[in-house]
């Protein structure tokens, strides 16, 4: 299975810390060796949600402290033991994940993050109010072990390399299936994402939960291992500030990030915490510091990632000459029917004093290729961000297949059909041509194996198959749009609404575009395409549409289009058209 | 004293106390606004700030002998005046070599990226410093020492001769202090040159570069000047209240609370933000244990901006 | 015109952004005193060539020469304290500042603080109704007066080149025909140096003595107005036939 064999490497990396673990028998570095595990988890749990959706959390302390002290109050008044304590933690860490994701997602950037330090800050108080300076995990001397008390620290060591390998299993899994596809995609794109039917908060609270259960049961195990708990050690800003630290120190976004950002700062903060502590009371707090510090100025994506683009750039430099072009394919035959696909009638949308879209109707029939061009500034964008719903109109009722769309939400409008693509494109730069295409899948796929056909088949649709496999920022631009394009088709949408998909483009480069969207449009996709100049447009499209300051100017064949005088005003100038 | 007019005086000494200590605040929020304005960095390292700004001030105090020399009543007031120079040149240098590598016009274009990169790398910098401070000058509590602490100006006998307001003079000069710190800033904004290059490099830096701004300095002086503020602003603070390396975390949600309240972008609506955040922890004590003072500001600081992110007293509201 | 009397000279100039170049070895020069005009639809690279010269994007390779001067060295800063001006793309108002404020920060150079009294006269004289709305806020303004506010800012520098990026877009060809004929009237009265980048082609080149077509990154042709109207390209690169 994909799964097992990817978790070989870190099944060896575990025996072979197991066999460490078991020969250190020195109290206090046995206990360096649990932390490093314990941490490195807690950054598992951080990447969970910070590392896969980009929202980064300077609150995940939260749902640590929780667990922790839920997990040492539950043994301390009703006697329930930690091994119950364990999964209960988790849960009360996914419901609190639930709890502060569902007001706090409505935020972005600076104000999530900063939201989510109000709360373990809150928390912190709110434990000191209620008179819990200082909580100790009761000694029990009966059957210690039922309440996970053991004198031989080693097997804290083994339990915490158990919890580390559920949760490196758990993150695979996320990571290697549409949950975590679809995080990622939200991370680099969120309007993409949205336009390519993900569900885009839907994803992210699933992402806190996990992320906030993780935690939780961190919490709780270190509560076990370390016996006191404080505010400050479950709430504090240094709790939260370790999961992110070790988490970007060693890479974000990947297992391996955690768990090489703790092994290397752990132990360095812990002992010279324990040589230096008493002289310098604050010193590990200066060294994770510090570690931020270099670490954003010279790696800014972590250990792991860059000692991967270096190997990377290093094997890619090999490949270059090998260049498999994109196969051209043959164009068959079209049949525009007289089935009306999209009905737009009378369409607004201002912004502030701006008209940007003012009374626009038009029709598209099933097959068609329709050309919508303009100016700049003559209100395309906008139209088009309309009709996938990223804005809502003034007035006006977009139709498709039937169904009234207007002010449905991006996925909505996915679902319902209609795929779009980017003027700025923004690949996932990392994955292959093949995993990029998949996430737009992801909208109609039943399963995993459903996605990977759907997106085969994209990718040799727009020709790209033979670069299925290469990463994507090893492509060149006209390689990129065709990946975009071949990310809308994997939607299966009626409708390809594509942004100014030549542009930039040369000569020879839009030509291979406009034969792979005529061949799109061959297999019975209806398209609309909005392009600034008409030069490769004339070849491809059966009508246009033409804006100008937000409305329609003009509609029809183009052969009359280029002809027809208020069209060439507005492109060339009132003069050049008086010279005609 | 009957019921009613005990709690006239509990209200009435509390909005006094929340007027006074929301000045203090407001000036807090000011430096914060003045480096977010400008910069639209959001500097998490400003709590920190403030914290060495009150360490700088005791530490003037008593190494430069200010008490001798001034007097017991203005010494301490020199003292915390001395710290804005100080502070200015370390959050210029602050910037120079680390901020300055993740933002300005080249990383404008990063987007989330680039922001990210700023909130952590600040994050690292108020690690440093707390820890940093615990490791110079210990985890003591310390205060700038004013006889004006213990003294009041008393108001009363209000309505009848039951009610007395006692107004604490060191809250009260600091207070009035903050409010003149803020109108020679507004002064120096709105009318200099420099205030202008500020603000025209804040408002669209790409453009300011076309007007031969120098956009790296105007940011480089912003952080200086936001810092400056922000740690004159704790030195009032630690007149009256004492402190320790790790204060700073207790009003860095504070300033927080102020700026985004005030409206992110707007220097002077940073000041209300501050204002109403001292009242609104001031009042809250007549309802609310003492110990839940922090909780509640965080508490109104989610529902702000969760509810309001644009703010109740800025212009438009910022589009991220 | 003689190689001496050149203001701006670009030889070989490549550009772009990170690592895709969208400018390819475009040479282009402007006497001083001439009105020059680079037409070119759009994605040609004319923003990202305007960008290049006043040193917001480096060059990738090539050289700028400007009064004499290799500006390869001199920050984007700098450049405009040596008397270059550049009103760019969407005009880019500082929008929380007032009009006067504008016009202010656009005198920010030596030379424009020097004949700040003098060259605001003239401004207001030239677009009255910036004096009109002096006080007020440049983000309430419509964006043709925005537009006048641009030019008049960079006007205000004392300027020895005027670049203008698409003086016309967004604006209606009412307000866009006026601007071309404001930008008239002051060169008639200053003499002044002008590059103007426009996709209203036939006004451009028009107005224009010397015009250069941009394709693709790449000078495709250049001439005068009479050479490039009569040229058949120009049409193609636009309408496709």
């Amino acid at each position: 299975m994909d799964l097992l064999r990817s978790l070989i490497p870190f099944f060896i990396f575990a025996a072979v810390y197991l066999v460490i673990a078991l020969l250190v028998t020195n109290s206090y570095y046995q206990l360096i060796i649990t932390l490093v595990l314990v941490w490195a988890s807690f950054g598992l749990s951080w990447n969970m949600l910070s590392g896969y959706t980009g929202l980064i959390s300077f609150g995940h302390a939260s749902f640590f402290g929780l667990g922790a002290f839920a997990t040492v109050l539950a043994q301390r008044y009703l006697g329930i033991s930690p091994w119950f304590m364990l999964p209960i933690s988790a849960l009360i860490g996914a419901g609190a994940g639930l709890l502060i994701g569902l007001p706090t997602f409505r935020l972005r950037g600076h104000y999530f993050a900063l939201s989510m330090l109000a709360y373990p800050l809150a928390f912190f108080y709110t434990f000191q109010w209620l008179g819990y300076p200082e909580v100790t995990v009761p000694r029990v001397l009966d059957n210690p072990a039922l309440y996970m008390q053991f004198s031989d620290g080693r097997v804290y060591t083994v339990l915490a390399l158990l919890l580390l390998t559920i949760i490196v299993i758990v993150t695979r899994m996320v990571e290697r299936s549409r949950f975590g596809m679809s995080l990622v995609a939200i991370k680099q794109n969120e309007a993409a994402a949205d336009a390519a039917g993900v569900n885009v908060l839907a994803w992210k609270l699933r992402a806190i939960a996990v992320s906030g259960a993780i935690a939780g049961a961190v919490g709780a195990f270190y509560a076990v291992v370390i016996l006191v708990i404080t505010p400050n050690s479950a709430f504090g800003m240094l709790v939260s500030a370790q999961a992110l630290t070790v988490a970007m120190f060693g890479g974000v976004g990947t297992v391996w990030g955690p768990i090489i950002g703790a092994a290397f700062l752990i132990p360095i903060a812990e002992t010279l915490h324990a040589e230096l502590g008493s002289y310098l009371p604050g010193i590990q707090g200066v060294v994770y510091g510090l570690a931020i510090i270099v670490l954003i100025i010279a790696a800014p994506e972590g250990v792991f990632w860059k000692a991967r683009d270096l190997f990377m750039r290093r094997s890619d430099t090999e490949r270059e000459f090998e260049d498999a072009d994109v196969v051209t394919l043959p164009t068959a035959r079209r049949q525009v029917t007289d089935e009306t696909v999209l009905e737009v009638s009378g369409v607004s949308k201002s912004f502030g004093g701006l008209k940007a879209v003012s009374d626009v109707s038009f029709a598209v029939k099933r097959g068609e290729i329709l050309g919508i061009i303009g100016p700049n500034g003559a209100g395309k964008t906008t139209l088009f961000n309309v009709l996938n719903g990223f804005q809502k109109p003034d007035a006006g009722r977009i139709v498709l297949n039937g169904v009234d769309i207007t002010g449905l939400k991006p996925h909505q409008v996915c679902l319902a059909g209609a795929g779009r693509t980017f003027q700025i494109m923004r690949p996932f730069k990392r994955w292959s041509v093949a995993d990029n295409v998949k996430v737009g899948a992801y909208a109609r796929a039943e399963d995993e194996a459903d996605a990977e056909a759907i997106a085969r088949d994209a990718v040799r649709r727009v020709g790209l198959a033979p670069l299925s496999d290469r990463i994507a920022s090893t492509l060149t631009t006209k390689e990129l749009r065709l990946m975009e394009l071949a990310r809308a088709v994997a939607g299966k949408p009626d409708l390809l609404l594509l942004d100014e998909t030549l542009a930039g483009l040369g000569g020879d480069e839009a030509k291979q575009v406009v034969d792979v969207v005529r061949g799109l449009a061959a297999s019975g996709l209806t398209i609309v395409i909005i392009e600034h100049t008409m030069q490769a447009m004339v070849q491809l499209v059966d009508r246009f549409v033409v804006l100008d300051h937000g409305e329609l100017l003009a509609e029809g064949l183009p052969e009359n289009i280029t002809r027809d005088p208020k069209v060439i005003e507005a492109y060339l100038g009132a003069k050049w058209a008086a010279h005609g | 004293m009957s019921a009613t007019e005990i709690l006239i005086e509990s209200i009435l000494q509390a909005v006094v106390a929340g007027v006074s200590l929301g000045a203090i605040y407001g000036l807090l929020c000011v430096g914060l606004a003045m480096i977010f304005s400008i910069m639209r960095v959001i500097n998490f390292a400003q709590g920190d700030f403030m914290m060495l700004g009150m360490y700088a001030a005791y530490y003037i105090l008593i190494g430069l002998g200010l008490q001798p020399l001034f007097g017991d009543i203005v010494g301490p007031y020199v003292a915390i005046m001395l710290v804005a120079p100080i502070l200015f040149v370390f959050g210029w240098a602050i910037h120079r070599t680390l901020i300055r590598q993740v933002t300005g016009i080249r990383t404008a274009e990063m987007e989330a990226e680039g922001h990210y990169a700023q909130l952590i790398l600040t994050l690292g910098i108020a690690l440093v410093l707390q820890n940093g401070a615990m490791i110079l000058f210990g985890a003591k509590l310390l205060s700038v020492r004013t006889p004006l602490a213990s003294d009041a100006w008393v108001f009363g006998p209000l309505f009848g001769d039951a009610i007395l307001i006692f107004l604490n003079k060191a809250r009260i000069v600091a207070a009035i202090a903050s409010v003149l710190i803020i109108l020679l800033l507004w002064l120096a904004i709105s009318r200099t040159l420099l205030g202008k290059s500020l603000r025209a490099a804040a408002d669209n830096p790409e453009a300011a570069t076309y007007m031969g701004i120098d956009v790296d300095r105007a940011h480089r002086i912003a952080f200086g000047l936001g810092t400056a503020i922000t740690a004159v602003a704790g030195g009032f603070l630690a007149t009256s209240y004492p402190f320790h390396p790790f204060v700073g975390l207790e009003y860095v949600i504070v300033m927080y609370a102020g700026v985004v309240l005030g409206g992110i972008g707007s220097v002077i609506g940073a000041f209300w933000g501050g204002m109403t955040i001292g009242l609104v922890q001031q009042l809250s004590i007549l309802v609310l244990p003492q110990q839940l003072q922090n909780a509640t500001i965080f508490v109104v600081f989610l529902i702000i901006v969760i509810l309001r992110p644009q703010g109740f007293f800025g212009r438009v509201a910022e589009r991220t | 015109m003689a190689e001496a009397t050149s203001l701006l000279e670009v030889r070989g100039l490549s550009a772009g952004y990170g690592d895709v170049a969208v400018l390819h070895d475009v040479s282009i020069r402007v006497p001083a005193g001439a009105f020059v005009a680079i037409v070119g639809p759009n994605g040609a690279g004319k923003t990202t060539l305007f960008k290049t010269l006043s040193g917001v994007l480096p060059a990738m390779g090539g050289s700028i020469t400007f009064d004499g001067e290799d500006f390869s060295g001199v920050p984007a800063h700098d450049r405009p304290h040596r008397g270059l001006a550049h009103v760019p793309e969407g005009r880019q108002m500082f929008a929380s500042l007032s009009v006067r404020e504008n016009l202010e920060m656009g005198a920010y150079t030596e030379a424009g603080r020097k004949a700040w009294t003098d060259n605001i006269e003239k401004i207001y004289a030239w677009l009255p109704v910036l004096a009109e709305r002096a006080d007020q806020l440049a983000g309430t303004l419509s964006g043709g007066e925005q537009q006048m506010l641009a030019i008049g800012r960079g006007l205000a520098s004392a300027p020895k080149l005027l670049m203008l990026d698409e003086p016309s877009m967004g604006l209606a060809p009412a307000i866009a025909d006026f601007v071309f004929e404001k930008l008239m009237e002051i060169r008639r009265d200053t003499g002044l140096t002008i590059l103007l980048v426009e996709q209203r082609v036939a006004e451009a080149l028009q107005l224009a003595d010397h015009g250069y077509v941009l394709e693709t990154g790449r000078v495709a042709l250049e001439g005068t107005h009479e050479t490039l109207k009569a040229d058949d390209r120009i049409r193609q690169a636009y309408l496709g036939m």
